[in-house]
């Protein structure tokens, strides 16, 4: 909320300040909000003053719409399509991740979410020699299976092995893990990154490309529901971040979802409920080819749950092995 | 470039941006010289927080405000309000052409570094409003800066390195897990497909029908958390949270015994002096002694050792296991409220993890199997319902096979799904076919608490 100040605007001065903070209002919001007609007679300032101060701040203040062609044009020369390092996963999401969006992957308990987010991650970090953050709430991420990862993906390619090393090394480098295992460490965490972003402190943060976050319910879960009424509006401000984030700085944000199971249906839906579907953009469910446990295989199928390009319910084939 | 009226000019905007401004609140044609501008009439504004480049006579004015701000006045002389479709106020007559603000902060020029560039889009300094104590944006950012470090450095000094000091690259991780150890199961098919046992710093679950071998399991790793760094173990403590009463003083007996002596063989059979010096301390009475011991009886009082349980690891700073024997049966009975058994539960796991990763040990759990109803068949799940499923790193199922014991890997970050068999002897958990050396081979002796099923009755 931004204060009234003598120099705000060119109208707006000190005793035109006194009177309006005599009649309690102190913020922009208040003065714009405000019949002035009212305001004008109880603080004895003339009517036209105070109608053109209120244009000069809404105009300062206020989002100023967007020609679709220049929307485009600006999305055109800013928006990056990230691959995953899995064809088929590719194809699924229309060719990559977009930056500038936010995509959820969900599914039931080893089926390989954060398989994927660690191919994200090498994929990113080894291709295109980005950087990538790693948002860790499960305590999940194991290094050592980026190193497989990553090792897989360069030898590949690279015949000579110390130059494999060196490219996994510099590829290691390039991926910063942060531990956040609750939802104000988590919202610390984004608010940190952001003004580390606007300052532009090359340094350290690198040209970020993905955020990958695992998994956003576990860190919404402890707060939702019951009689406290904050979850939702944490969760709420945690999606506001990401978003802003996703498009302020033109990164792809990736984000692990459960699954629960329906209480009437018996069906797996996912998690977090009505208001965070509307959350992310694009939607993939991973589930195992498998009905149980006791036949194991490194095979799952991805389906398309929600997209804005590519009409739902694609099912493409996933190792992750 | 030509402005059109009532624009006040903003010379110095125009160098600081590099941008032609367009006109936003005037929007006529007239205003535009090309006469086939199909920006036309009022409403172009411009995109938040985008750097833009137009082709031709599109007069574009950089904005930044990303959340409904903007650089402070720099544009308010556009508003002549008759003219415009959009604001329908009558013009304020006689009222002075309001003048561009120019505040000091905006005449900086902007810091090197901070120049938008294209390719990451937005990337530019957003100016928000005039800021109210006086400080410009970069300064508070600093500030900010400052005092996050100073509280890491603070909750480091006072926490051992937990709380904030969580950053790091994957290559410092994947150094500090090489150099971590692994709690073994002495049984060398389980811990091949662990990846070499039970991992520090994260949650380990155990599910499994009654009887199958759990609470050997734990008791074992209880015992095994212990040995001596020179023979292959970590050297720790345990905390052993038992809430079903099933924890059996002289089973833990009988298997720190035969620990003890695996670790004797070993040493005799290289004879170095360090095993020597270790085998000293690792007696059966000092295995006892330091695994501690905690009784539940319900959940709230699981929940509150739990949540103490951070304090308690501060003071012993050795422990490297915590085993929660039964985490189901305190929230399987006697809980109405689905929903709050499903929030104490996240809770709980959020809280385990914390303990795991700060304090570098291993927590194993223990859970129940349950029957899901299918269509056409009805399978054994783990209990606690699908949500609880999350929140372990590494599941670890064991179920039967005609009397032969088997357990699968069902979830982990880094290993494949596999199964393999095991076996429960009278020294504890062991291999089916132990390896030549230094294991006795013993047959499958019962275990004192299960009915003995027929094969084994004729191995006896």
């Amino acid at each position: 909320m931004v204060v009234l100040q003598a120099g705000l605007c060119p109208g707006l001065t000190e005793e035109m300040l006194q009177l309006l903070r005599a009649n309690g209002i102190r913020t922009v919001v208040d003065f714009v909000s405000s019949d002035l007609e009212d305001v004008a007679q109880k603080c004895s300032l003339s009517y036209k003053a105070l109608v053109a101060v209120r244009r000069v701040l809404l105009a300062q203040f206020s989002a100023f719409p967007a020609n679709g062609a220049d929307l485009y044009e600006e999305l055109k020369s800013s928006t990056a399509i990230l691959p995953t390092g899995s064809p088929s996963l590719d194809q699924l999401l229309d060719s990559g991740l977009y930056t500038g969006e936010l995509t959820e992957l969900m599914g039931a308990p080893g089926s390989g979410k954060t398989q994927v987010c660690l191919g994200i991650a090498a994929s990113v970090s080894l291709g295109l020699k980005q950087h990538v953050l790693f948002l860790d709430s499960t305590g999940g991420f194991t290094a050592s299976r980026l190193y497989q990862i990553l090792r897989a993906q360069t030898e590949d390619e690279e015949e000579q092995a110390r130059l494999c090393f060196v490219l996994q090394l510099e590829a290691l480098q390039r991926v910063q893990v942060v531990r956040v295992f609750n939802i104000y460490e988590l919202l610390g965490a984004l608010q940190e990154l952001r003004d580390r972003l606007s300052q532009q402190a090359v340094s350290s943060v690198g040209p970020l490309k993905v955020v990958l976050l695992d998994s956003v319910s576990a860190v919404i879960y402890p707060v939702l529901g019951g009689r406290q009424s904050e979850g939702l509006a944490l969760m709420m401000q945690l999606s506001r971040e990401l978003k802003t984030l996703a498009r302020e700085f033109s990164l792809a944000v990736v984000v692990t979802n459960q699954v629960t199971r329906d209480s009437s249906t018996g069906q797996l839906k996912p998690a977090l409920g009505r208001s965070w579907s509307f959350v992310p953009s694009t939607r993939v469910l991973l589930e195992s080819r498998e009905a149980n446990w006791e036949r194991a295989s490194t095979q799952r199928a991805a389906s398309l749950a929600k997209s804005p390009r590519q009409p739902a319910g694609i099912q493409v084939e996933l190792d992750i092995g | 470039m030509e402005m059109g009226e009532g624009w006040d000019e903003p010379s110095s905007f125009l160098n600081r941006t590099g941008k032609r401004n367009i006109q936003r609140w005037k929007g006529k044609t007239a205003s535009c010289p090309a006469s086939e501008c199909p920006v036309g009439t009022a409403g172009v504004g411009t995109q938040v927080g985008r750097e833009r480049r137009q082709p031709g006579h599109h007069r574009t004015r950089q904005e930044q405000q990303p959340l409904g701000g903007h650089i402070g006045g720099s544009h308010p002389a556009a508003l002549p309000g008759g003219e415009c479709p959009l604001q329908p106020l009558p013009r304020a007559h006689g009222h002075p052409r309001p003048r561009r603000i120019r505040s000091p902060r905006l005449e900086r020029p902007r810091r090197a570094g901070t120049a938008p560039t294209r390719g990451n889009g937005s990337a530019h300094v957003q100016r928000r409003h005039p800021p109210e104590i006086g400080i410009s944006r970069e300064e508070a950012l600093e500030a900010l800066q400052v005092v996050r470090q100073e509280c890491h450095g603070d909750a480091a000094r006072t926490a051992g390195g937990s709380g904030a000091t969580r950053k790091c690259t994957a290559l410092e991780l994947l150094e500090e897990e090489q150099a971590q150890g692994f709690i073994i199961t002495f049984c060398s098919a389980l811990d091949n497909i662990l990846g070499g046992g039970v991992q520090l710093t994260k949650i380990t679950e155990i599910c499994g029908a009654p009887g199958v071998g759990k609470t050997q399991l734990c008791m074992q790793l209880a015992v095994d958390v212990q040995i001596p760094e020179c023979f292959g173990g970590v050297a720790g403590e345990a905390v052993f949270i038992d809430t079903e009463g099933s924890f059996m003083v002289d089973r833990v007996v009988d298997i720190a015994a035969a620990c003890v002596q695996h670790c004797h063989l070993i040493a005799e059979a290289q004879q170095e002096e360090d095993h020597r010096k270790a085998l000293e301390t690792f007696s059966l009475e000092n295995i006892l002694s330091h695994i501690y011991y905690f009784r539940c009886r319900d959940y709230t009082e699981l929940l509150a050792q739990v949540y103490l349980l951070p304090e308690f690891l501060s003071e012993h700073s050795k422990v490297r296991l915590v085993v929660i024997d039964g985490i189901a049966f305190p929230f399987r009975h006697d809980f109405e409220d689905l929903s709050l058994r499903t929030r104490l539960l996240n809770g709980l796991a959020q809280q385990l993890i914390i303990i795991a990763n700060d304090h570098k040990s291993a927590v194993v759990l223990t859970n129940q199997m349950t029957t899901r109803i299918g269509q056409s068949q009805s399978t054994l799940v783990p209990a606690l319902g699908e949500s609880w499923g999350h929140a372990a790193t590494v599941r670890l199922i064991f179920h039967w096979d005609n009397s032969q014991r088997l357990a699968t890997l069902y979830k982990s970050p880094s290993q494949k799904e596999s199964t393999v068999a095991y076996h429960i002897t009278s020294h504890g958990f062991r291999d089916v076919q132990p390896p030549a050396v230094t294991h006795s081979a013993e047959g499958t002796e019962l275990n004192p608490r299960k009915r003995p099923r027929t094969e084994e009755e004729k191995q006896q």
